[in-house]
Order: C-alpha cells, then structure tokens, then sequence
C-alpha cells in the first residue's frame, strides 16, 4: 500500500525538556505545540520524504527524556539507523550530560548508527554553550553536528533530510555488494561504509 | 446529341414529357386536396373567431375585478402594517411588565427573605435560611440595586439586601463550622445534611472540596488497616507473594466504591460536571496511599538492591563470568514479576476507571464543547502528575528490567542445559527458548500497557538476534567433520580438518550430530519464530482492544523486528550448507564425476550398445548420491533436506560440466552423454520438490550441442526463430563445446555465425 524504496528507524534522545517532541512535531506536523507536557514512553511518528525522485519512510521514535522510561527506551536503540541526540543550548547541565547519553548509544545502539548532535533553541537570547563547543564535541565523538530551533523551523526540515540521504547513500553501499556476495558473509551486513565520513559536519 | 439517332431521341422526349405531364397531374390532385381542407376548416376557424369574440366583454369585467383586488390588498396590508407596529410596542410593554413584576416579586422575596433568614438562623433552621439565601442569590444583583436607585426607599430596599449579604456569609460561616463538628463527630446524618446546604450557598466548590476532605480521611483509615494487616501476613500464606498487589487492589476498590456512591448525591444537590472536583481531591489521598504501599512494597521486596544487581549483570552482558557479583536464579524472580505486572495493571485499571468516569460526567454536565475540553485537558493534567502516575511508571521500568533480566538468564539457561532426544531433529534449546519468549511477552501483555510490550518484544528481538542466533552460527562453525568412502580420503579430510583447527579431538560422529542438529535448530527456529509473531498480534489485539492506529503503528514495527531474527536465521542456514557443501559434499562429489573421464566418449556402434546396456557411469553416480542423500534425509529437516539436494544439484552439475569440458567426443559419444545428463535430471527430479530444470540447463545444452549430427544443425537452436532455445551458453562457450567433438572441423567451427 506504501509505495517507499527504504524504511529508516530516526531515534531522539536527551535529556527531558530540550525539545525532543517539538522538533518532531516541527517536521512531521509543521506544527509547534507550546505547552508540551512531558513525553510517556515513545511516541511514534511517521513521514515520507523525497530524496532524488525516491521515497523514504522515516519513522521516528521521539522517546521521553526522564530517567524512570529509560528501560522503555533503551530498547528501541538497537533497531535505529540513526540516533539523534539533542541538549538545549540555553542550559548548560543537559550539555553536561551527554557523555552519560554516549556511554549509553555505546552500549545499545549498533556500531553501525548514524549519531547526530543537535543543539536545539538557538531562538533563545540566553545561550549557554556557543556553537563552537558544541561542535567540537561532535567532532570529537564523530557526530555530525547541527544547531536548530524547533520554534522558528530553523534548520529542522534539513537536519531530516540530511538524515535521509545519508542513510539511502550507506544503504546503496551496503547492498550492492551483499546481493551478488557468495552467502559467505554470515553477518549478511558488511561494514563498508567508511566511518571517516562521519566527521563532516552538516553546516 | 440530335444528330445521332433522332428516332430514339424522340422515344426519350416523349418519355420524359409523359412523366411530366404525370407529375403536374399529381401535382394538381394534391392541389385540390389542400384546397379542400383548408375549405372545410374555414367553417370551424369561423366558428372559433365567433366564439372568442363573444368572451371579450367577459375579460373586461374581470380585468375590472383583479384591480379590485389589488387595491383591497393593498389597504389590508397597510391596515396590517400599522396593527403589527401596534402588537410590537405591546410585546414591549409586556416584557416591561414582566420585568417589573419579576422586580416586584424580588422585593417582595427580597422583604419575605431578609425577615425570614435571620429567625431561621436563630431557629437553627438552616435549611429554610439557605433557602432564603438561595433565593436572594437567583436574583439579579444589578438590577436589584438599580431597582433600589429607581425608587424612593432606597435604604429599605439596601438595608434588606444588606441584611441578606450578612446572613448569608454568617450561614456560610455557620455552615462550615457545622459541618466540621460534624465530620469531627463522625455524625453522618449532620454532615450529608450540610453537604446538601452548600450548593444552596452558592459554596459547591467548597462543599465538594469539604465533603472530599472527609472522603479522604475514612479512605486513609481503611487503607492504613489494609496496609497494616498486608505487612503482617506470614510468609506462609499463599497470598503472601501477591500481598502488596492484593493492598492495591483493595484501595483501589475502596476509592472506586466511594466514587461509584457518591457521584448520584453529587450531582444530584450539586448538579452534573462536577465529578473532577471531586476526583482532584480524593486523588490527592490516592496518591498518599499508593506511595506508602509502593514505598513499603520496594523495602520488604528488596527492590532496589535487585535491580542493582540485575544491572549491574545485564551491563556485563550474561555469558561473561564474573564472580563479584552473585547472580539471581531468574526462577527466583518468577513471582515478583507477576507481583509487579498485576500491581501495574491494576493501577492502568484504575486511572482508566477515572477517566472514564470524569469523562461520562463531562459529557452530561458540559454541553460547551471548549469548556469540555478544558475539564479534559484539566483531567490529564491531574492523572499526569498525579504520584500513582509516577509509581505505575517505576513498576513498569522494574519490571522490563527483571525481565529482560529473566529473559537473558534463561535464554542462557536453555542453551547450557541443551539436550538432544535421540530421534528427534531438534534439540531442547529451540523449544525452550521459544516458551521462554513467548512466556515473557505474555506476561508484559498482562501488564496491560503498550510500551511495556513493545519494549519486551525490542529486547526479545535482541536476545533472540544475537544471543541465541550467536549460538547456532558457533555450532555452525565448529564446521561439520567430512565422512569417509575410503581410507586415503578419510586420512586427506582429517588431515584438513586438523590444519584448519576444526576437529580438536575425538568423536567426529558427535560433532557431526551437533552440526546436524544445530542446522536443524535454525530451521525449526523459522518457524517459531513466525508463530510467535501471529500469537502475539492475536493475544495483544484481545488484550488492548481499543488501539488507535499509531498505537498499533508502534506495535507493528517493533513486531517487525522478529523479521530480521528470520532474515538472520536463513543466513545463518545458508552459511552451514556452505560448510555441508564444501565438508560432506564436493569431497565425495568430484572423485564420483571425475570418474567420467575413465570412460572414452568415442564410441562404436557395437561398443554404444555394450555401453548403453549398463550405462556404468551415470549408474554408479546415481547409487553414490542416492547413498549419500539417504544418509541426510532422516537426520534433516524437510526444508533442509531441499536445500541440501540444491548444494548437492549444483555441485554435481557444476563439477560434471567442468570434466566434460576436459573430454572429447564422437557422434556417438555425444549421444551418450545427452541420454547420461537426462538420466542423472531424471533421477534427481523424482528425489525432489522443487524444479531442477534451472541447475540443469547449461549441462543439457552442452550435451545438446554434443549431439548435433552435424554443425550446421546448431541453427535449428539458435537463432531468432520458435525453435530456438534460450541460451545459457554464450557463443564463444558454444564453440569451446564444439570444439570437444573430434568430428566437427576447427575452421568450419570459427565460421558459424552465432
């Protein structure tokens, strides 16, 4: 019934109240909430994009940030294609604690996953982290990295797609070679993706 | 023209004048007839044009009688229009009225209430003095001031109303006060006597908050004796393990019942909406309450210190061996991850209940659809933040964290504790495994929450992908030890073997049964697996049948993760035939087809019908492979076994077409080899179920080329005509074939156009 070439798994992650909702209903709805209560669980959403005359679903799991849904969400890790790990840049502690989010990308998610850092509030006057630090972290753990505001729609549509298109470019490398390979591989998946593209930054 | 023939001509005229002549006759015939008509109907048009001349002076009359009308209606209407003004300025005066006497009785009320009110207060009838106030309240309070200004007492008309502001904040004190000695007293007929005074003060926020307070307080004392006699039953009791799931239960019943009893009197005396103030506050004592039973719950359970501990495993992942920490026999867990599901479904039960409740009591109470959704969104807001919110979602991480926990442990339990029946295909770990899945993602069903069940199925999915998939691919590698036909070739493959450092020691025939069985397990693993997924979908769709469709989207695509554990589970198949193929069957295949090259293909007439009699090669292959096949098709599965036959086809055919190419052949020889390729498809067609006829084409196009009588016959195949086959071999494999045939010249082989 749905006519799309490729189906990725997108994964939100951060601490509760950066913005993770927002940015999904941003992308998915056009729409931004204010008000939003605090996600239960993961909430799931779905949007297909055009990326060079192809479709691809993405369906995104926006999970809650608080502490007590942690084993809720840690289970979708495993299953994404990519991990978007968002802190606000007006508040320095949801910073502080992404190494604590790595640790835990490190331990579910596959080594595989696409990880992208996003500051997300940049239409705040009270900033906190300047650009550059933020995208010295991504550097420096191989993350792409992008600033956002989910209230002024800056940068949200391109974040998706970027997203989009890098998944379909390690999809096509990934399966040229896995459907004419002589079953010999028993992971089925070979990591030809090289992972020194991951240091690109979006901007 | 004329000159012609005249005589002929003359004919022609005549002829032409005749027929002329007849059609003027008819001409004129019709002429008359027309003539005629129109005579016979002058009579009657004159008739007709009498008839209406005699109806003219008739018009006039009426003409003259539709003026007179229209002026009579004219004047009616404008007689109309000015009585209508008339009964407008009526109506006015009416409502004027109205209002004046509406005026009136509240003066009067207003008189009869301030008199009244304070001898009913006096009388300590406080039911005849809210009466009072509730009738000074239903009055307008503008209009009963501009009503003073407009008359000449003013300060009477003030001094009653003031009279009755008096009484009434004094009643409301009086009230209030009353109605406290009475909850103090425990006087039940007191307090529902003032409870119904309330609303007649226009207090029904307060009355309700009043009227809760005392709700909360009996609640609170029948769940302190609840919690108290749940802590004191002894270990022995059967309930003991489902106590604290059993207290809540119990609170939760008793805050339902007062719910389900009050609500009638509530809306009765205060009317229909109201039911949330209510609920605001008896949430607030359920949220007391179901902390106290969670907080002493995690003490006497140990909770936290096995969380800890189950943490601290799963972080290190369960095959590792550390010994720091003492493991927990997951069967331990057993009753206190049903504990925690039932504790947490019946909290979802409840906050449903209350939702539900609130919700019917909008629907009656608010006909405002904006007011409405303010009453709803209120709802959400208090079931949000409300403690028991909280605690049900510390039960639900606990509870995926024991599980995943129970889950692993098991898992790893089943595959330790793997045996198999002799006779049987599969071993016991599949069974197990499966049941413990299965076990697993039904109890997180029973907990009656969404998230709780996707999360089990996501960590089913992991558990299932890598660990136990991790398992059959390491059987798998051990590789499966080559059998024997003869001595040397026994030697040759243990010899490999030992390089490759495949077959430590011992016992091949159990390393080959381990093989077997574990190609067997993944099998059979399919199967499961895609039977877990329908029973699955059936139970949660009884379970939580009112998902709304992003619901369900959720479900579905964590379902779909038990596609890829398949996908990794024919991969994992695919990879030990690889290892079958190049252990049990190209060892014993290639010396079978080699043998080909013992027999020359050069024929005689008389040797082809020695030959033919026996056709000894193809014979003996075809007992080989039937000795070999046998020995597989009862220790495999069906699909296996296929899939098996497969490897073995192509091998068979991709070896066969290799020797052919290093023999040479006569018109004979050629012969022969087609009816051998036909015998061999023959043989394995009927073993199989599924087409061979693909894996064969290229060998039955070789011995097809083989066979020609002469060259040139080979554009009767090919070409663009219906004769034609579709060709496997390209045309310089073609001519490589033909070159084969020691009869075909070199030369005249280059020469085809192909």
């Amino acid at each position: 019934m749905d006519d799309y070439k490729f189906l990725f798994k997108v994964v939100l992650v951060g601490n509760a109240g950066v913005g993770k909702t927002c940015l999904v209903r941003r992308f998915t709805q056009g729409l931004f909430p204010p008000g939003q209560g605090a996600t239960i669980g993961v909430d799931f959403m779905i949007k297909t994009v055009e990326v060079g005359n192809e479709k691809v679903k993405l369906q995104i799991w926006d999970t809650a940030g608080q502490e007590r849904f942690r084993s809720i969400t840690q289970s979708y890790y495993r299953s994404a294609h990519a991990l978007i790990l968002v802190y606000d840049i007006s508040c320095q502690p949801t910073f502080d604690c992404l190494p604590d989010w790595l640790r835990e990308i490190e331990e579910y998610a596959s080594s595989k996953v696409l990880r992208v850092l996003v500051g997300n509030k940049i239409d705040r006057e009270d900033r906190e982290i300047p650009t550059h630090v933020g995208e010295e972290f991504a550097e420096r753990h191989n993350m792409y990295f992008l600033e956002t505001s989910a209230k002024e729609s800056d940068n949200v549509e391109r974040l998706f797609m970027q997203i989009a298109e890098d998944l379909m470019k390690q999809a096509r490398t990934r399966d040229l070679p896995r459907y004419d390979s002589n079953a010999q591989s028993i992971n089925g998946r070979t990591s030809t993706i090289g992972d020194s593209s991951c240091c690109s930054k979006l901007q | 023209m004329s000159s012609s023939n005249p005589s002929t001509n003359y004919a022609e005229l005549q002829r032409k004048y005749l027929q002329e002549l007849k059609h003027l006759e008819e001409e004129e015939e019709r002429l008359v007839d027309n003539l005629n008509n129109l005579f016979n109907q002058k009579t009657f048009l004159e008739d007709k044009v009498k008839g209406v001349s005699k109806l003219i002076p008739t018009l006039k009359v009426i003409k003259h009688e539709a003026q007179d009308l229209v002026n009579t209606i004219n004047d009616i209407s404008d007689s109309s229009e000015k009585i209508s003004g008339k009964i407008r300025s009526l109506d006015v005066a009416k409502n004027r009225v109205d209002e004046c006497q509406l005026r009136v009785n509240d003066l009067i009320d207003l008189d009869i209430c301030s008199q009244g009110v304070q001898a009913a207060i006096l009388d300590s009838d406080y039911e005849k003095g809210a009466a009072h106030v509730h009738r000074f309240l239903s009055m307008d309070q503008s209009v009963l001031t501009k009503t003073a200004t407009d008359m000449d007492n003013v300060s009477n008309i003030m001094k009653s109303v003031r009279t009755l502001q008096d009484a009434s904040s004094q009643l409301r004190a009086i009230v209030e006060h009353k109605f406290n000695e009475a909850v103090n007293n425990e006087d039940l007929t007191s307090i529902e006597r003032f409870f119904k005074i309330f609303p007649l003060l226009g207090m029904h926020e307060e009355g309700i908050k009043e009227f809760c307070t005392y709700l909360r307080t009996k609640i609170a004392s029948v769940a302190e004796k609840n919690l108290k006699t749940a802590m004191g039953i002894p270990q022995s009791d059967k309930r003991y393990g489902v106590i604290y799931a059993d207290t809540l239960v119990l609170l939760f019943e008793g805050l339902a019942r007062v719910i389900d009893t009050h609500q009638p009197l509530i809306e009765t005396y205060y009317g229909p909406g109201r039911l949330l103030s209510a609920i605001k506050v008896l949430q607030k004592e359920c949220d007391v309450q179901m902390k106290r039973v969670y907080a002493d719950w995690a003490k006497v359970r140990q909770i936290n210190k096995k969380i800890q501990v189950v943490n601290e495993i799963l972080r290190m992942g369960s095959s590792s061996s550390f010994g720091k920490i003492e493991k927990i026999d997951p069967k331990d867990l057993d009753i206190l991850i049903g504990e925690i599901t039932l504790m947490h479904y019946r909290t979802e039960l409840y906050i449903k209940f209350v939702q539900r409740k609130v919700m019917a009591d909008a629907d009656v109470g608010i006909p405002n659809q904006e007011d409405k959704e303010k009453i709803i969104k209120s709802l959400e807001n208090v079931i949000k933040d409300s403690d028991i919110s909280q605690c049900k979602h510390e039960l639900l991480s606990h509870y995926l964290r024991l599980e995943q926990y129970y889950m692993d442990e098991s898992i790893a339990k089943a595959v330790a504790m793997d045996t198999l029946e002799p006779s049987q295909q599969t071993s016991s770990m599949v069974d197990d495994t499966f049941f413990i899945v299965r076990k697993c993602i039904r109890r997180s069903i029973s907990t009656g929450s969404l998230d709780g069940i996707c999360a089990i199925i996501n960590n089913a999915c992991r558990a299932l992908e890598s660990d136990y998939c991790e398992v059959l691919k390491g059987r798998l590698r051990q590789g499966y030890p080559s059998g024997y036909l003869d001595l040397t070739q026994a030697y040759n493959v243990l010899q490999t073997s030992i390089q490759h450092g495949r077959l430590q020691s011992g016992d091949t025939e159990q390393s080959r049964t381990a093989f077997i069985t574990a190609l067997n397990n993944s099998d059979s693993s399919i199967e499961y697996v895609d039977a877990l997924c329908d029973h699955v979908m059936k139970e949660i769709e009884q379970a939580l049948p009112k998902m709304n469709s992003r619901d369900r989207g959720k479900l579905e695509s964590c379902l779909s993760g038990l596609s890829s554990v398949t996908a990794n589970l024919k991969d994992i198949i695919d990879y030990g035939m690889q290892q079958l193929r190049n252990a049990a069957v190209k060892p014993r295949v290639h010396p079978w087809v080699d043998a080909f090259l013992n027999v020359s293909h050069h024929f005689t007439e008389e040797e082809l019908s020695a030959y033919e009699a026996g056709e000894p090669f193809v014979q003996t292959l075809i007992m080989n492979l039937e000795t070999l096949l046998s020995s597989f098709k009862d220790i495999l599965t069906p699909s296996n076994f296929d899939a098996f036959t497969q490897v073995l086809t192509s091998e068979v055919t991709q070896r066969l077409e290799k020797i052919v190419m290093k023999s040479t052949f006569n018109r004979l020889g050629g012969l022969v080899l087609d009816k051998e390729v036909r015998s061999l498809a023959g043989y394995i067609t009927a073993t199989t179920s599924w087409s061979v006829r693909d894996k064969f084409a290229r060998l039955t196009q070789i011995a097809t080329v083989l066979n020609l009588e002469q060259l040139n016959e080979i554009y009767d195949y090919w070409g663009n005509h219906d004769g034609a086959l579709t060709w496997r071999l390209t045309p310089t494999e073609l001519k490589s074939v033909m070159q084969l045939r020691t009869d075909f010249k070199s030369d005249e082989i280059k020469r085809l156009k192909l």
